[in-house]
This record gives C-alpha cells, structure tokens and sequence, in this order.
C-alpha cells in the first residue's frame, strides 16, 4: 500500500566559524578606463561566490558588472579570505569586498567632489556616471580616474571584514557565537510504499531566510541542490564501515540522487535585511540542507504512524520497523 | 601490444591513430586529442561526467575501448557549439543557472542532446529519465530540467520559424 | 537615485560561458610536459606502528624515480586545520587508508605497480572501531592525548530540575549515518618550482589554509609557497583539509620536475573526510501550552583517526541542538572522539543536519503527545526579536523564522491537497 505523509521542519544556522575569528581581506583597483579589479581569496568551488563578489563590487563602484574582473583564490595574488565554508562567504568575503570597494570610490568621489566643487556626500557613481543628488552629472567617472592619475593619484581600495562574535566560556558555553544566522522552514511530501519500503519524495516546500539575496537565481540553486543532497541524507546514502573499512568505496555502490530520485522543490527566498551583512546579505549554502533529512523523516513517521531513530531510512529498515509495530 | 589503427570522426574531423587497443575512448579523446571538456568521475560509468555521442547514442566514455570507437563518430562537448555560436542547450544552460560547478555539465548537455535530437517535446519525465545517468552532486537537477524545456522550446519555435 | 543595478538580480555566472563549453581548466585538465604521476601507499590495517619500509625493490623498477616516506618530511610531520595531528606520510597509522609512502613516478602504470611492492613491517595495536570502546577510561590511546579530542558544553538555567517536574517529557535516542561528499570532480593537483617559488595548483575550498600547512609541513616560508585553486568541481566541506597538497609540494622540492597527483573515487573514498556519524540522546520538556520548558542533549561524534573539522562540527552541533527555538534551560554535551575508523570533518552543515533530525523529531513527538499540530507546536517556540539563545545571545537582528515557517506553511498548503486544514 502506498501512503502519503507530510513532515516539517525548521533550521537555524550560525553565519561564519564558531566563536572564533574568520577575518576575510579584498583589494580592488579601478582602473584608468574606468574598469575594475577585485582581488580576494574567495574559492568559488561551484557556489557562485565569485559572480556574487563581483555583483556587490559593481554596486559599490557604481559601475556595469562587465566592467568588473574577479581574481579569486591565488596566495601570491589575493589576500586571505579564509575558507569557503560556514555558509560564510557572501556575508564575510561579500563585506571585504565591498569595503575594499567603498574605499577606493571614496577617492574618486573626493576627486569629483574638487572637480565639480560639490561635497562628497551628496555625489555618488551609477552606472559609471558621477551622481549628485538625484541626478546624473554628465561626468563619468572615466574622467576622474583620468584628472587622478595626470595628479598621480592612484584609485586603490583594500578593505577587511572579520564577524563580530566571542569566545565561549569552556564550562557554560556562554557567549556570541556568530554574527548572524540564517533560517529556513521545510515542509516535504512523502509516498511511502509500505511493501517495498520506498519513499518517494514528491514535494519539497523550502523557504529561506538569506538576508538580501545579492543574487536570487544563485540562490535558488543552492536551495535546490541543498533538497537534493537532504533527500540522499535522509533515504540513500550511508558509507557502510566494517572493521575500520569502507564497504564498497565506489559510486555503483554508494548512491546518490540521480534526476529521478529528486523531487519537485519549491523554493522561497525570504529578505530579512541584516544590517551588518552586504547589502543586507547573511547566507544559504549549508542551511539549504540543513532541515530536509528531518522534514522527510517527520513526513514518514506522519505516513506510517511509526517514527525511526536512525538515519537513512532505508527500504530495509522501513520494511523492519513495520513489520516490528 | 600491437597498436591498434583507429580511424574515427571526433566533432566532424576524421581522426587517423595509432593507438594502444587497451586505451578507453576517453583517455584518446582527453590525452590524445586534448578535448578536456569530457570529464572522468568515476571511471566506472555510474557519474556520465565522461559522456560522449557515439554515432548517434550517448555513451559512457569510460567504458568504451577505443577499438570500438573505430570507423564511429563521436561528439563531444567541444563540438556542439556551431561557427562560434552556443548551441541552444549551452544557452539555456547559462540562462536558467543550471551550472555550478560545472564538472557534469559537459556530460549533462550532451544527454540533453541526445534527447532533443530525437524528441523535441519532451516530458518533464523524459527530460528526468534523460539525465538520470548523469549525476549532479550541486543543483538538485532542477534547474537542469528548466534549461532543457527551455532549449526544447526553443528549437520548436526555431523548427516553426524554419517550416513557416 | 535610481534601484540597485547588480544587487538582487540574477546575474548569469561569470564562469559559466567556459563551463558549457568544455574549456574550464580543472586540475585533470592541466596538462604538464614532463609531469611526474604521484601515488601514496595507503595502510590496509586500522592501528599499528610502522616498523620498517622496505623500498629496495621497487627502486629498481625503471620508471621510479624516487619513494618518500616520514623520514622525508623536511618541517613538521603534522597537519590540520584545528588540530596539527595528522601526519603527511605517518610513522603510526591509525586507520585503514593512512599514507605510508608517497611513490613519483614517470607514469601512472609504473607508480601503480610500484605501490604493490613496497613492503611493510607493522607492529600492530588493538583497533578501536567504536567510539564507547575509545570512551572506556582502558582504552588504547590512538593520539597522545587520549582518545576524547574536544567536549563542548552549553549550560543555562537549570535543566535536570525542570525535567523532573515538566508536564511532557520526551527522550530518545537518534543515530546518523556517515555520508560521502561525492563531488563529481575527485582532489586532484599539480606542483612545480617557478622562480625559487614553490607554486601548487589545486582543487580546494582554502588556498590560503593550504599554504600554511605545506609550508609548515615542507619546512618553507610562507611567501615560498604559491597555492592556486584551479576551477573546483564540487567541495561540500570535503576539499577544506589537506589532501594531496604536502604530497606535490614535498616531491616537487625534493625532485625539482612537475608533478601530479589524482585521487581516483576510490581513494576519494577511502583517504578524505565524511560527515560525522553522530550518536544524539534527547530529552526535551514542555508545558500544557507547547512551550519548551529545557532540553539536554548528549551528543557523541566519530572523528575517526584524526581530528579535521571535528570539534568545530561537534561544537556547532552543541550551538545549534535546540533548534531555532527559545528554551531556557539547556543542558548540552557534545563529545568528538576519536576511533580507528575513516576521518570525519566538514560536511554542509557541520553537525547541524544531524541535530536537526533529532530535534525536529523531538518537536513533532511533543506536538503529538500534547495534541498540538507540528505547525502550532513550532510556532509558539520560534526565536523572535528579543529571544535568547542556548549560548545567551540575545536576537536582536535578522531573525526571520517566523516569516519562513508561515510562508513555507502557506505554500505548501497550496501546493500539498493532501495537507488538510485540520493540521493548521
């Protein structure tokens, strides 16, 4: 027989190392046609961190994103950014960068200002163009860079971020872990096939707390391949380990969701603005995971009426905890 | 060992080598012949990183010698782009955000060729089916399956367009 | 002034054009003259002393070019991102897949059988294959400093004394599953020597990470040793350790030729870290209303034979046990202990995914037991603006999961018939 069931659940997650400091560094340089250069350690291993760096860059500058060219990751070249880990890099490297950025628009701005003899504050870049106020100035910022280097000036900005967290005291556990955290709400729909012990899962509903998502495609697409990941946690995948050795250290034994394993996932980016973060970003990576084996697991219990403690729920294991009821 | 002469067509150019016959198809096309976008995952054609059209029908590389590849013809990810132009899956690809890390992706869009080629309305469940030898490990597949029905739709306009 | 122009918009990715075209240079892809194909020999027993490596042989085989072992190391034989505890090439292994000796040489074939023929004296120790053996106050010590690496604790209120009076108590018992990354790109690297400077290029998620520890493991200042990440095919917290970075790094000081080095998925497998198998006693108390009165947690994590990401996976599963929920009396233990099995380290999430079963089962079973819809129970516990955390923190910035949980309730009620409005 084959039943359905609905399971929720909720995730919190710390942006950032554990109570620990995971400072990230960037440069940038404009250059004299009005183009950029960030340099930051960031790995993008498949993420998007480095289009995402570059967004917030071009923002910053006030220039088109084509105009801006990441360099990413290189020890000789970049400065640390630490690990691309802790779902950190959009809240932490993303703050380097436009640091980094905001410092060296500050000295184009400070040039336009004795230029047009207009106070800095009022003046901003958009699109490359000089703005005071609310409008264009017809001044691009070509220009400037221009009126900077027959000056001598050069337009470098460096900029560094490090989480504001604490220690923990050793015996209570007490303090400021992270800086900021991520949420997300999953709900699945289940089909569990009570005389195979296959779990089908149909729906994944998946909202997502990330803060201002800098790029919301991106982001969606963590959410995805997070459910897909969850959805291995929870029904496929376990590295069997017999007498210290792994069962089987292959991909035709250990199996991973493939297109027809996935279910369709509705994902739901919610802003809640985060005022420490880059343009209001916190992040998305892990939490995408996070909730989906436990809402999966809350969904077969909710189609069997028996709940199990022990994950991957297995065919084999479903089968034996019906057949024990 | 005797060489083995291989003759084959890879991306259209005839191929002529002599090659070791224990050779998989992917070691020529990637350490011979240079076209790195073929990728090996697994070496044991569970991932399809390695995946290659071989006359027609996509194949795992990997589990291909290369004396079977003689007198076929292979496409690879490197021969699908036409004079300097996408092709329509690698478009939509990039527009629906089906790429992270890229490593399936060579292997992905030429399953979806292989689809496309031969059903250019597919079901979301034949679209599934497809891929379903191709692993991705990032996406979760469904921007995948949206780059796809989008490269689909746009082949149906385009083949209107061409009949109109 | 006008909106954002880049921020908030789904900017195609920059690295996506050479991705769909089969052009991104990934480790595999790097294409060398003269490279040398790097291999290590890998231990088949979980717990013993290396006595004695006998090379002899395989020396002789044309094609080899040289064999390292821990006598080789020029720095300091020990690496890791928290704890420095394991060893490039080791002198005691402590788990099957540990590296002895690390073969160069002209080609691949030749590498492969040259690790057939290197010869091992083991004295072997008793293996531990589960952490309450390694816990046993007698147990074999598989690192000097015993067998319990780190024990992160988080104390607030008084949790022992609610749990005796609260009016539901829940308590049981979870276990989790050791899982494989399985990124489709393997760890993969190259090395040579430009200009004096040792420069490696490699799939990794921490360059700057790396280079600390193949200088200090090569002996080399920091600013002689370039690491390059190359195009990475997939990471999920596997590519954050060390993996074949001090292997290219010592064979190209030592050899001054490029070299090469490729897990294939079964050293992928075998060698690099998995999620944690975690071991989760619950308890949790309630009042009449749903509201969460305490919880205590023990946690245990395997961290096999070294220490990785390990106590920072411990002690963020210890953070986030109570889930995004307010409960004032919190009792928390979470122990990462050492075993002779496979390492353990970083995987998406850090512990956090584990927790989540547990706790989030733990929800559903105290809605059940008070009559209360799992949607309601988590609604009267979520954290708000003003909430205090398990570690005292107050929440006084973004905290949106009341927003997600009523907008994911909302959608799935749209999109799950099935999900009747009773359960609202």
């Amino acid at each position: 027989m084959k039943k359905r069931g609905y399971g929720i659940a909720n995730m919190w997650y710390g942006i950032g190392n554990t109570a620990n400091h995971n400072p990230s560094g960037a440069f940038v340089d404009i250059l004299d046609d009005g183009t950029a250069i960030v340099l930051t350690g960031c790995a993008d291993i498949g993420q998007g961190s480095t289009t995402v760096l570059a967004q917030i860059a071009a923002e910053t500058l006030g220039i088109n994103i084509e105009d801006v060219v990441v360099v990413a990751a290189d020890t000789e070249v970049t400065p640390d950014a630490g690990a691309t880990s802790a779902s950190r890099q959009t809240y932490v490297s993303g703050n380097a960068v436009r640091l980094a950025a905001k410092n060296a628009r500050e000295q184009v701005l400070a040039k336009a200002s004795e230029e047009l003899n207009i106070q800095a504050e009022r003046l901003s870049i958009y699109q490359g163009q000089i703005w005071v106020g609310d409008n264009p100035s017809g001044v691009m910022i070509k220009e400037i860079i221009t009126q900077c280097r027959s000056e001598g000036v050069l337009t470098l900005g460096h900029g560094s971020f490090d989480p504001v967290t604490t220690k923990l005291d050793s015996e209570t556990g007490q303090g400021i872990p992270y800086a900021t955290y991520a949420f997300a709400t999953q709900v699945a729909e289940v089909e569990v096939d009570t005389e195979t012990g296959i779990v089908e899962v149909k729906k994944i509903v998946a909202a997502h707390d990330v803060g201002k998502a800098i790029n919301p495609q991106n982001v969606e697409g963590q959410i995805e391949g997070g459910c897909s990941m969850g959805i291995g946690y929870a029904l496929l995948e376990e590295v069997v380990v017999k007498d210290g050795e792994i069962q089987g250290p292959g991909m035709s034994t250990y199996l991973i969701p493939t297109a027809m394993d996935v279910s369709e996932v509705y994902p739901i980016i919610i802003e809640e603005y985060e005022a420490s973060g880059p343009y209001g970003a916190k992040g998305v990576g892990e939490p995408a995971l996070v909730p989906t084996a436990a809402a999966i697991a809350n969904a077969v219990a909710d189609a069997l009426g028996i709940r199990m403690y022990e994950l991957p729920l297995t065919p084999e294991r479903i089968i034996a905890t019906i057949k024990r009821k | 060992m005797a060489e083995f002469h291989l003759e084959m067509k890879v991306n259209g150019k005839p191929i002529v080598l002599d090659v070791d016959p224990g050779l998989r198809l992917l070691d020529v096309l990637r350490d011979i012949l240079h076209l790195t976008g073929t990728k090996e995952g697994c070496g044991e054609g569970e991932c399809g990183a390695c995946s290659v059209i071989l006359n027609g029908k996509l194949v795992d590389s990997c589990l291909v010698l290369a004396p079977q590849a003689n007198g076929q013809e292979v496409i690879t990810i490197e021969g699908i782009a036409q004079n300097g132009e996408l092709d329509s899956l690698q478009k939509a690809f990039l527009e629906a955000g089906a790429v992270q890390c890229g490593y399936c992706t060579p292997g992905m869009i030429l399953a979806a060729k292989v689809l496309l080629d031969h059903n250019s309305t597919p079901s979301r469940l034949e679209i599934s089916k497809s891929i379903s030898g191709n692993i991705c490990r990032c996406t979760g597949y469904t921007k995948i399956i949206q780059a796809v029905e989008i490269a689909a739709s746009r082949i149906a306009t385009k083949e209107g367009a061409d009949h109109a | 002034m006008p909106d954002y122009s880049t921020i908030g918009k789904s900017i195609q990715r920059i690295d996506g054009i050479d991705k769909v075209l089969g052009k991104s240079q990934y480790i595999a892809d790097i294409d060398l003259p003269g490279t040398l194909c790097l291999k290590v020999l890998r231990s088949d027993v979980a717990h013993a002393l290396v006595k004695k490596i006998d090379v002899s042989e395989v020396e002789r085989i044309p094609g080899v070019v040289r064999i390292f072992t821990h006598v080789d190391i020029p720095g300091i034989n020990g690496y890791g991102i928290i704890v420095k505890d394991q060893p490039a090439l080791t002198d005691k292994v402590r788990f099957k897949g540990d590296a002895i000796a690390l073969v160069a040489a002209e080609n691949e074939e030749i590498a492969k059988r040259a690790l057939k023929l290197i010869k091992v004296d083991f004295e072997k120790l008793p293996p531990i294959y589960d952490v309450w053996t390694a816990l046993k106050e007698d147990a074999p010590a598989i690192h000097s400093r015993g067998n319990i690496l780190t024990v992160s604790k988080i104390k607030k209120g008084d949790a022992e004394a609610v749990l005796n009076q609260a009016e539901v108590v829940v308590s049981r018992s979870y276990t989790t599953q050791r899982v494989e990354h399985c990124y489709i790109e393997t760890e993969g690297g190259v090395a040579y020597i430009e200009n004096g400077i040792l420069v490696i290029k490699v799939s990794t998620q921490n360059p700057h990470y790396d280079r600390r520890d193949v200088a200090r493991v090569l002996g080399l200042p920091m600013n002689k040793v370039r690491v390059i990440q190359a195009t990475t095919g997939g990471g999920f917290g596997g590519k954050l350790d060390i993996s074949v970075q001090c292997f290219l790094g010592l064979a190209a000081i030592k050899l001054g030729r490029p070299v090469r080095m490729v897990y294939d998925r079964q050293e992928s497998f075998v060698a690099t870290g998995k999620r944690h198998p975690f071991f989760i006693d619950y308890t949790t108390a309630a009042n009449k209303e749903g509201k969460l009165l305490a919880v205590k947690v023990k946690i245990v994590g395997d961290t096999g034979a070294y220490a990785s990401y390990g106590p920072a996976t411990l002690v963020r599963a210890a953070v986030h046990a109570t889930g995004p929920y307010e409960v004032l009396n919190v009792d928390i233990d979470a122990l990462c202990v050492y075993t002779n099995n496979p390492i353990s380290g970083a995987m998406r999430g850090f512990g956090t995914p584990q927790m989540a079963f547990a706790c989030e089962s733990q929800m559903d079973l105290l809605a059940e037991a008070l009559g209360i819809s799992p949607v309601e129970m988590r609604r009267r516990n979520i954290l708000q603006q003003g909430s205090i955390t398990a570690t005292g923190q107050k929440m006084n910035k973004s905290v949106g999961i009341g927003k997600t949980l009523e907008a994911a309730w909302e959608k799935a009620l749209q999109v799950m018939p099935g999900l009747g409005d009773e359960r609202r």
